[in-house]
């Protein structure tokens, strides 16, 4: 390639050379002549006339020159520059047509740049941390028992029997030899005390090795050390960049100084560097301030059953997951045997950190990607269309270029340059549009979209845009290209004027529109499926009213509330006061309101007291029902009375009635937690509710009267009922908190409304992007359509002219173009179709309620494309319809 | 002024007849080869001496000799030719070819 290029600059200088050389020639000749005495002036013509024409033999040179070039394959080389030359010359002719197909190239490699750019960004480029490849997640799984109803002490993902990890069983993990080593991290948020207004932070509980397994280095100070992570060590902490700056004013010399954290002074050993973000932040928002070791008390290290860690761990270089997979098995199965209570069934489980922190958003990624991909089809399909148009306008000059000599290679050669260069404009265009949409794409975007804050082009965006519209543009090239190679020389000889490209052409551009037709069809099918599945989700019941419900985290700090009777005390005081405000309907608390976490733990019934089950628990207070618009459905609600000291009560919900009292009242029977446990009396029925949204199922529930403070959980979150917009009331409540305790803060606060929406967000997010793409992909092809018939219309001049003064009523020449029309649209609806229900079932895992094959969706999706296709191809044949046969006719 | 008859170059021979030039007189530029033809010829065959520089560059082209930039006497710029392996051949097979040719043509105009 570089030799070609290098030949291709040495073609000027060698022909300097040549004519260097002849001058020389003919001085020399001339002084030999001049030698032999011949006058200075003759010599030099006789030189001269000896020595020929001195132009043509330039030419020859150069011809030399250029069959030699052309042996290595330079010649086309430089005709390729010709060809392009030509080409925007011609494209600059025509700028409507230029700017119609640049424009609809832009719009599809716009939406495909754009999307990419994401998908790029959160599923194919390297998470930030050195070597990240070999980081791996790790979680415990439930092995071969995948309960419907399932909940946990810690997190778990519902019904998927998948845990974190319990610390005990850490070290045996450890073990494993194809492991460097792994860490533990969970939040925890603390209030920051001792600076003015109290302010609650998010941060980290992490093992000791949890930066040097991510690989950072604190930019100040040290990293943790084993001695740090030890129990009843001194409290240290290591802060953020962001926290240094807001905080400790960035002084180098802070380390050392101390911060009150929930009341514990901790001590600063180091500033992490700006860039460096905890693996939980990746798919969150979350500006976390601060890491504290786990110090681990030995306790907390024998209970295998506990279930509340995330972890993160370093493979050894060149050490493959399934390896460290296969040597998790035989360290989980030893385990299993050693300790069969805690640890029957259970396996440690890894994946690498990346396809974890994905999994949730990869299909929904990858279904968008390919409605993309469908759209930068429907828009090569539809220049190509236009580009046909072109060919049979130029009909005239492609034979008078035949006649003229010119190959079928080269004509075919000048169309697609004409379409590489149509579709670099577009890429160009496609490119800032792209970028104008990726702003608008982030906005729309959910922040639970793992890595969404990193997103930004780069050159493998620009390179895969590159790389498309070149493809692009030679498919739709090949049409036009293929079409003007059929064209006979001939043709220039005859009548030019009609401008019509004759049955070749329109099956190409019927084959065409059809295809449009096609690939709209796809992705409306696709939009109709998640937009039934968005209209199902948004009609579920949750079994409570989330309108109007103010809720907020108040987390006290064991430290200065250490008994359950401190905190409760709290709550009982700030319910009253808040209950005096105006506008406020109800009040309560609880340790979790729905949507905002949960708590779960093992009951036991009075009918099987040997059959342990796993439900959610929740310690309420009296009000709570009414706050949420829980209706009671049986028995009694929790009253003020029901506390310390008074029978233990609780309530349950119907769900939790059908899996354990299917046949018998539950008024009145006992449940407790556990063998040592109290027995509580249930007394009343409460409706089911969705706790975790609306795609969450109804699992079994029970609620424990907050002042009966038997539950290992506290008491943490408040809310409030308001006749108006429950927003106004947060300052009021603020402070009401503040006149309890001026430390406490206030967090998290949001009506409950909002979490509803926002954890409908990336499905409305995905929802609403399929359905532009689809809207996009229909107006392309209605495009398409009306461009075709408009053109088979004007081509059929004549004809309809003929059939008119013969006395065809106007309604038959309708229904003869609409035919066309229909045929064309059927036959891209049967295309649609077949390939709607072969992509389809990609979706699966994104629909709500909705099958794949959900007939209303796509009948709904046929009869939208035919209706806007018909429409489109009314306009052509009403022009048809009401031709003046005269004029018609004349004109042929 | 006295001119002796001249002769136009056989076509398809003037590659030959530089290359052989070349192989008897070694490296030369266009003028000298040129000359050296006439010369040797006492000037009977005669090239159109502009011919000579197409043919050059196609031979240049084919690698059959190789061309570099020196001074002639009068300490002028001048490309100076010569043969490469590639061209020793082809003038073998050139002179193979040539002489069959001949013989052949010669058989036909024998006296019989």
């Amino acid at each position: 390639m570089l030799e070609r290029f290098q030949h291709f600059f040495r073609r000027n200088r060698e022909a300097a050379d040549l004519r260097e050389e002849m001058r020389l020639h003919l001085e020399l000749r001339a002084r030999q002549l001049e030698d032999r005495g011949i006058p200075a002036k003759e010599a030099h013509s006789m030189a001269q006339r000896q020595f020929g024409n001195a132009g043509r033999i330039e030419d020859q040179s150069r011809d030399a020159w250029e069959r030699g070039s052309r042996a290595l394959g330079l010649g086309s080389w430089e005709r390729l520059a010709q060809d392009i030359r030509l080409s925007a010359r011609s494209l600059r002719k025509a700028p409507g047509f230029t700017a119609v197909a640049v424009v609809t190239l832009a719009l599809g490699l716009g939406m495909n740049t754009a999307v990419f750019t994401v998908v790029d960004a959160v599923m194919l480029r390297a998470l930030p941390y050195p070597q990240a490849s070999r980081l791996v997640s790790m979680w415990e799984q439930v092995m071969g028992h995948q309960p419907d109803e399932m909940s946990s002490h810690g997190a778990s993902y519902a019904n998927s029997g998948r845990y974190t990890v319990s610390l005990a069983n850490l070290p045996d993990y450890c073990n494993a030899k194809s492991i460097r080593a792994l860490a533990v991290f969970d939040m925890t948020p603390k209030n920051l005390t001792g600076e003015g207004t109290p302010e609650r932070l998010a941060g980290e509980t992490v093992s000791e090795p949890f930066f040097s397994v991510l690989g950072v280095q604190p930019l100040l100070g040290r990293d943790f050390l084993p001695e740090d992570d030890r129990f009843g060590a001194n409290p240290v902490t290591i802060v953020t960049y962001g926290f240094w700056q807001r905080h400790l004013g960035a002084d180098p010399q802070a380390l050392g100084r101390t911060v009150n954290l929930d009341e514990v002074p901790y001590r600063v050993i180091g500033v992490l560097p700006a860039w460096f973000r905890s693996p939980g932040q990746l798919t969150s928002t979350d500006q976390i301030a601060f890491y504290v070791p786990v110090a681990a008390s030995s306790k907390m290290l024998t209970r295998r059953g506990d279930h509340d860690w995330n972890v993160v761990g370093r493979l050894r270089p060149g050490v493959t997951v399934a390896a460290a997979q296969a040597e998790l098995a035989i360290i989980s199965a030893a385990l299993a045997k050693r300790y069969p209570e805690s640890n029957q069934n259970i396996s440690a489980v890894i994946a690498p950190l990346r396809d974890d922190l994905v999994s949730e958003v990869r299909e929904s990624l990858w279904v968008l990607l390919g409605a993309t991909a469908l759209i930068v089809l429907i828009t090569c399909v539809n220049v190509a269309n236009l580009l046909l148009v072109r060919a049979t306008a130029r009909r005239h000059e492609t034979s008078v270029r035949f006649a003229l000599g010119a190959s079928r290679l080269r004509i075919a050669r000048q169309f697609l340059a004409e379409s590489l260069l149509l579709a670099l404009a577009g890429c160009a265009a496609g490119i800032l549009l792209g970028r104008v949409l990726m702003g608008v794409l982030l906005v729309l975007a959910p922040a639970s979209i793992p890595l969404i804050g990193t997103v930004s082009m780069d050159w493998s965006v620009f390179a895969v845009a590159a790389a498309v519209a070149t493809i692009t543009g030679v498919a739709f090239g090949v049409a036009p290209a293929w079409q003007a190679v059929q064209t006979k020389a001939s043709e220039a000889l005859k009548a030019a004027s009609r401008h019509t490209g004759g049955r070749s052409q329109v099956r190409w551009r019927a084959i065409l529109t059809a295809t449009e037709v096609a690939l709209s069809l796809v992705l409306l099918v696709g939009a109709g499926l998640l937009l039934k599945s968005f209209v199902l989700l948004m009609g579920v019941d949750l079994g409570f009213q989330p309108d109007r419900v103010l809720a907020m985290n108040i987390n006290l700090p064991k430290l200065r509330y250490p008994a359950a009777e401190g905190r409760l005390q709290f709550f009982e005081q700030l319910e009253l006061r808040v209950r005096a405000l105006p506008g406020v309907q109800a009040a309560a608390y609880a340790n979790r309101f729905p949507l905002r976490g949960s708590w779960g733990g093992d009951v036991e019934t009075d009918l099987a007291p040997q059959d342990e089950s796993d439900v959610d628990l929740q310690a309420v207070s009296p009000g709570y029902f009414e706050t949420l618009g829980i209706p009671l459905m049986r028995g009694r609600g929790l009253t003020p009375a029901d506390r310390n000291g008074a029978p233990l009560v609780a309530l349950v919900n119907e769900a939790f009635v059908q899996r354990f009292f299917p046949r018998t009242d539950p008024l009145g029977h006992r449940i407790h937690h556990g063998a040592d446990t109290p027995w509580m009396t249930v007394v009343g029925v409460v409706n089911d509710i969705r706790r975790k949204g609306k795609e969450a199922q109804i699992t079994a529930q029970v609620y424990l009267p907050a002042a009966q403070t038997g539950y290992p959980v506290s008491l943490a979150d408040f809310a409030v009922r308001s006749a108006g917009d429950p927003r106004q009331l947060v300052k009021a409540v603020q402070a009401q908190v503040l006149a309890l305790d001026k430390d406490q803060p206030v967090t998290n606060v949001r009506t409950l409304e909002e979490i509803v929406s926002a954890s409908a967000a990336q499905r409305r997010f995905q929802t609403v992007l399929l359905a532009t793409f689809a809207a996009v992909a229909l107006g392309l092809a209605v495009i398409g359509i009306f461009g075709v018939l408009s053109y088979l219309v004007s081509q059929r001049t004549g004809e309809l002219g003929i059939r008119l003064a013969l006395g065809a009523r106007p309604r038959a020449i309708l229904a003869l173009v609409l035919r066309q029309a229909g045929a064309l649209i059927g036959a891209g609806v049967a295309l649609g179709l077949a390939a709607a229900f072969a992509l389809t079932r990609y979706l699966e895992s994104l629909l709500f309620g909705v099958r794949p094959t959900d007939w209303l969706s796509y009948g709904a999706a046929v009869a939208l494309l035919a209706a806007v296709s018909l429409l489109a191809a009314l306009l052509p044949a009403r022009r048809g319809s009401r031709l003046d046969p005269m004029v018609a006719l004349r004109e042929e | 002024m006295t001119r002796t008859q001249r002769d136009e170059i056989p076509p398809g021979t003037l590659d030959m007849l530089i290359l052989k030039t070349l192989a008897r007189a070694g490296p030369m530029h266009g003028f000298q080869i040129a000359d050296s033809i006439q010369k040797t010829t006492e000037d009977v065959l005669q090239v159109e001496e502009g011919s000579l520089y197409p043919a050059l560059q196609r031979m240049l082209i084919k690698g059959w000799i190789a061309g570099e930039w020196g001074k002639t006497d009068g300490n002028r710029r001048a490309r100076y030719y010569r043969l490469s392996p590639d061209g020793q051949q082809q003038l073998e097979r050139e002179l193979e070819r040539y002489g069959r040719v001949a013989r052949a043509i010669a058989r036909i105009l024998q006296p019989a």
